[in-house]
């Protein structure tokens, strides 16, 4: 139950090569993770927070979209609900953010669950959901390199069983 | 390549069993399912001394490969779901069935979750699809929504029947599909101990068999629609009110067989109602209302419309003292013995009602509109329409004491006069004002509703928020006053001046909205309304006839600037478009300042 003002105002992250990332508190605490473990450890302490599932590339790429992130208002009670309404837009910040290759792409989907970001999470997940937009089945095991290993019979019966789902 | 083939193959071998397990409520399923992967997880960047230890070597090095070569394999199952959840078409769904085994895993709960059944041919597929003995997946199990009604009374027992093995369905909504019976709809209940909630509204040949089905499965029950269900009677569901104890929502329009028994049977055991609408339940009395209200503590709307039977009882008897904050929305319309006293105790037991509707209550009086003046601040919507006692008095105070009124209407309060509307006109937060048939009233009223409004004592002058005035039969008033509405409220989209002569010319009755088909050639005649692009169109026109003169208040902007029309309308429709969501805020609001209070 520290205080805002008690507390100190930067925080060092150890991420899981060993590299130690100072990063404002304020910045830092976009991730609930991180919040809850400050928050456990009590305003007074400086001792480094391991992130052992993130590494120093994705965690400067993370903080970078906290900072940006860093006054927007805390997630609503409906988040949940929200993140249900399946729309896909992204602004414009953020999909320039997003323009990264598939490998960083994922590790932030990644990460953002990890360090429970809820907002970068859907962010994520709106962007990976634009690329499988309007693509046959084909073009999108071509965009993330995926093997078919549906028998030509499995995959005709999939079809006709799933006939019914048409574009709206 | 084909090592890495065998390993895919390897890996969707050792999660068979879960497959069809990946509906987006399931989360500890979609722990099993995602195994494989979260071990890829935490081999995407987790520290090397971290790493569990694995035996086998050359696996996980293949997993590695296959990470290396297609990065999306590193995201669980629970990722890819959430990925998928944000696809609206079911084409790209179908599409993501298609891609592989895993992929396909992971999408069919989302495609299968509410099937689409607004047309014949998908149905057809669906109900084909559920029937097979060897699909691909169990189908069934996953739909968790099915919706018929727009297929209507195309839908007969033959069509809902072969459904009827979907178990797991949560809402099944039937609205007049009226060719629907017993028959199928106990198949469907039968052995579904998921129902959320049941709508069967219009389906008037359904029994007491259906309900008694439904209190025998429907344990989870929360929403039950039963509107027009005339063959329904007190006793079954009275079985549905002990069994079904978590029902929240209750839609009985339309039931007047049914009594006081059933009533109290819902009030007595489900304690967690938080709506219920009893339009037209014409037998009750007024004991089952009595008890609604002191049972159910959550009770926020209570829907009483043309309960005829109900009197000042109702409310006089509940306890002294007592007072039931929950109680948002009251309809009382057409309870035509209620009086004024009934009004006072009502203001009393329930004090933050933000929604009162009294309309054809035509014994109030004034003193019920003072008494109403007590719910202040919490008032948004009032209907005193055909309540034709109450005066310019009455008004002249709500309006002091109620500022944050949105919504009044006072059609047919033919005592009512200018005096009344300028009041009205200074409410802050005015939307919708209803004054059809207020003979007295003139361009003064009008004159008075387009001025701008001051936002409290000294801030700045706003143009009026109004979006809808009823103004049919209002017989005195003429061009200038309307004129003026026009240039002065930018939300403006709903105008009524039906019987109004001065707007029964021509040359504005081309921007009007066509006559309802039901109406006869004297209803015709006399028609005028005005709504969406037709206001923009009447105040164009308005304002290129140099012959009217422009009305207007001052020069400070708030006039209508005919170059700035398209933007003005984008803006309008998007204030327009987010107006529901400004209420929940507004309530939300409210809610937090009583816990402050507390």
């Amino acid at each position: 139950m520290a205080t805002s003002t008690e507390a100190p105002k930067t925080v060092t992250l150890t991420t899981s090569d060993n590299a130690d990332i100072q990063v404002e508190r304020e910045v830092a605490e976009r991730s609930i993770l991180i919040k809850n473990l400050l928050e456990d450890l009590g305003g007074d302490s400086n001792e480094a927070i391991p992130i052992p599932n993130v590494n120093e590339a994705v965690m400067k790429k993370v903080l970078e979209w906290c900072e940006q992130h860093r006054k927007d208002p805390p997630a609503s009670q409906d988040d949940d609900s929200d993140s249900r309404k399946k729309s896909t837009d992204i602004d414009e910040w953020d999909q320039k953010f997003m323009q990264v290759d598939q490998e960083m792409l994922f590790e932030i989907i990644l990460a953002a669950n990890y360090l429970d970001i809820k907002a970068l999470l859907d962010v994520g997940c709106k962007t990976v959901a634009n690329m499988i937009k309007g693509k046959s089945p084909d073009e999108i095991r071509k965009t993330f390199n995926i093997q078919n290993d549906f028998t030509p019979e499995e995959e005709d019966q999939i079809r006709r069983e799933n006939e019914w789902a048409e574009d709206r | 390549m084909a090592r890495s083939r065998r390993v895919e193959r390897d890996t969707s071998a050792s999660r068979s069993d879960t497959s069809a397990s990946t509906s987006p409520e399931r989360g500890i399923d979609d722990d099993n399912d995602s195994f494989m992967l979260q071990a890829n997880d935490s081999q995407s960047s987790l520290a090397p001394s971290i790493s569990p230890d694995f035996d086998e070597d050359t696996l996980q090095r293949e997993i590695e490969e296959r990470c290396r070569v297609s990065p999306i394999s590193r995201l669980p199952a629970e990722l890819m779901i959430a990925i998928f959840a944000k696809l609206s078409s079911p084409g790209d769904l179908k599409n993501c069935m298609l891609v592989s085994r895993e992929w396909s895993r992971n999408s069919v709960g989302l495609l299968w979750h509410r099937p689409q059944t607004n047309k014949w041919a998908s149905l057809k597929n669906v109900i084909t699809t559920v029937r097979k003995v060897d699909s691909f997946f169990d189908y069934s199990s996953l739909i968790k929504r099915l919706n018929l009604s727009a297929l209507g009374n195309e839908v007969s027992d033959g069509t809902l029947q072969p459904l009827s093995g979907c178990k797991r369905v949560e809402r099944l909504t039937l609205t007049n599909c009226t060719k629907l019976t017993d028959l199928s709809l106990t198949a469907m209940l039968k052995d579904n101990r998921s129902l959320l909630a049941l709508d069967v509204t219009g389906l008037d040949s359904i029994t007491d068999k259906t309900m008694m089905a439904l209190a025998n499965n429907g344990v989870r029950l929360q929403g039950l629609n039963i509107t027009n269900c005339k063959k329904i009677s007190d006793e079954s569901l009275e079985a549905v009110a002990h069994n079904c104890r978590h029902v929240k929502r209750l839609k009985l329009n339309g039931c007047s067989q049914l009594t006081d028994k059933s009533i109290i049977a819902f009030a007595m055991n489900c304690r967690y109602i938080l709506e219920i609408d009893l339009h037209d339940c014409k037998n009750l009395e007024d004991e089952s209302i009595t008890t609604l209200i002191t049972e159910g503590p959550h009770l926020r709307e209570l829907r009483l419309a043309h309960c005829w039977r109900i009197t000042d009882s109702a409310f006089l008897r509940l306890p002294p003292d007592a007072t039931y904050e929950s109680l948002r929305i009251l309809d009382l319309t057409d309870c035509g013995e209620l009086q004024d006293s009934g009004v006072q105790k009502i203001v009393q037991a329930a004090p933050r009602l933000r929604n009162l509707v009294l309309a054809k209550c035509r014994l109030l009086t004034d003193r019920a509109v003072l008494a109403i003046t007590r719910l202040g601040k919490n008032l948004h919507y009032i209907h005193l329409g055909h309540c034709s006692r109450i005066t310019d008095a009455g008004v002249s105070q709500l309006v002091k004491l109620c500022n944050r009124i949105r919504y009044i209407d006072l059609a047919c309060c033919s005592n009512l006069t200018d005096n009344s509307v300028m009041q009205l006109a200074t409410l802050p937060k005015l939307k919708r004002i209803g004054l059809v048939k207020c003979g007295n009233i003139t361009d003064r009223s009008i004159l008075a509703l387009a001025k701008p409004k001051q936002i409290g004592h000294s801030g700045p002058v706003a143009p009026s928020v109004l979006e809808r005035v009823h103004l049919s039969y209002c017989t005195n008033l003429t061009l200038q006053g309307i004129h003026a509405l026009l240039n002065n409220c930018p939300r403006l989209t709903h105008l009524s001046l039906t019987g109004v002569q001065a707007f029964l010319r021509e040359d504005l009755l081309v921007f009007c909205r066509e006559a309802p088909p039901e109406f006869n050639d004297h209803q015709r005649d006399v028609f005028c309304v005005f709504s969406g692009i037709g206001v923009q169109r009447l105040r164009s026109y308005l304002n290129a006839d140099s012959r009217i003169p422009v009305g207007s208040y001052d020069a400070e902007g708030t006039m209508f600037d005919e170059s700035e029309e398209p933007e003005m309308i984008l803006n309008v429709t998007a204030q327009a478009n987010g107006m529901a969501i400004d209420e929940m805020d507004e309530e939300f609001g409210d809610g937090s300042e009583v816990m402050g209070q507390d």
